[in-house]
């Protein structure tokens, strides 16, 4: 019940007494004291009940935009569709390499392990092993193609989760580090860092730089690591 | 002492094909003796019950990575002398280092070739 229909019923119930003709003075002066209570809270209960009202009505609207927002990400497209598809695409590009290398490695070996004596024969064998290693090559135009087409699903879901986070006024969470999981764990004890991105072909001038960062966490090239064995 | 050619070599990898390149490598190279195992728990058990003159091995593999290997290697009292070469994709500083603190003869960052792998099978085990 509104807090202003229950001062009415309060002051309701207080003319009643009132007009019940009551003889002790003192409650009658009582009475007179709490109506004029109840007159004096009415304006606060009117106010309480518009500001709780009005948050009400942000919190719902918040919820609605929220809800709004939540749609525009297109989460389940995001889910069933563009997260699927490109965990496919890159399963293929696995595939499609993994079956270009087999043909070439293949054809290389071949080619090392032919003892045909004879020129001719020997030639025609290498000139069409060559074009079986250049046939395969084809593979990289598909997987670039591949690899291009998940690129556009992560930018899809990078700029929705961005405009979601700028709509909403989302922050990252402060605090301290977040738990390590265990695979984390591992990958840092074993140091498990992976392939440097550009390879670890650096120029002398880069190697030298690197090394005169003591500490430093730079990728290192072949003749860098060759210098710690000397 | 000059390098026995007919020497047995395990190479360590998760990647058949790498495994594939590297035994072409070592065929290229001289060494047809060629064993290989897919991670550093299978390694460890082939090398208990065979004697490699050398092992090459990845870092990067499941369950147990070449560093584990390479550091139950070292601390195992028959096999410690093994020669032993990491060929990783891992290049920082932190993983070179750690390696060589946990005696590794030599490391090899892919992508290698023919020449680097010959060259470093050379320091490890003298001229051939």
């Amino acid at each position: 019940m509104p807090a202003a229909n229950v001062a009415a019923q309060v002051r309701t119930s207080l003319a009643t007494l009132k007009a019940s003709d009551l003889q002790d003075a003192q409650i009658m002066e009582v009475l007179k004291l709490a109506h004029q209570l109840t007159d004096t809270m009415k304006l606060f209960f009117s106010s309480l009940d518009q500001s709780i009202c009005q948050e009400f009505n942000y919190i719902a609207d918040y919820i609605s935009r929220t809800r709004d927002e939540i749609a525009a990400l297109r989460p389940n497209d995001i889910k069933k569709q563009r997260i699927p598809t490109a965990g496919a695409e890159l399963e293929a590009v696995v595939t499609d390499t993994e079956k270009a290398t087999e043909v070439i490695m293949s054809a290389a070996e071949s080619v090392l392990c032919d003892e045909e004596t004879d020129y001719d024969i020997y030639r025609a064998n290498v000139e069409a092993k060559m074009m079986e290693i250049i046939e395969s090559c084809s593979f990289q135009d598909l997987a670039g193609q591949r690899v291009s087409k998940v690129v556009g699903s992560l930018r899809h879901v990078e700029s929705r989760v961005a405009r979601f986070a700028e709509v909403m006024g989302v922050r990252d969470a402060d605090g301290g580090p977040q738990e390590e999981t265990a695979e984390e764990k591992r990958n840092r004890e074993q140091l498990l860092n992976g392939p440097a991105i550009g390879g670890p072909e650096t120029s002398q001038d880069d190697i030298d730089a690197m090394f005169a960062d003591a500490g430093g966490d730079a990728a290192l090239d072949q003749g860098s690591i060759d210098s710690l064995f000397d | 002492m000059a390098v026995e050619m007919t020497m047995p070599i395990l190479v360590v990898d998760d990647y058949k094909t790498m495994i594939r390149i590297i035994r072409n490598l070592l065929k290229q190279i001289g060494f047809e003796n060629v064993d290989d195992a897919a991670d550093g728990q299978e390694a460890f058990e082939k090398m208990q019950k065979n004697n490699y003159g050398l092992v090459i091995s990845d870092w990067n593999m499941e369950p147990m990575t070449g560093y584990e290997l390479l550091q139950k290697v070292r601390a195992d009292e028959g096999l410690k002398s093994t020669p032993f070469i990491m060929v990783t994709a891992e290049s920082k500083t932190e993983n070179v280092v750690a390696a060589k603190k946990a005696g590794v003869n030599n490391y090899i960052v892919k992508p290698f070739n023919a020449g680097t792998l010959k060259s470093k099978m050379s320091a490890v085990l003298g001229e051939f």
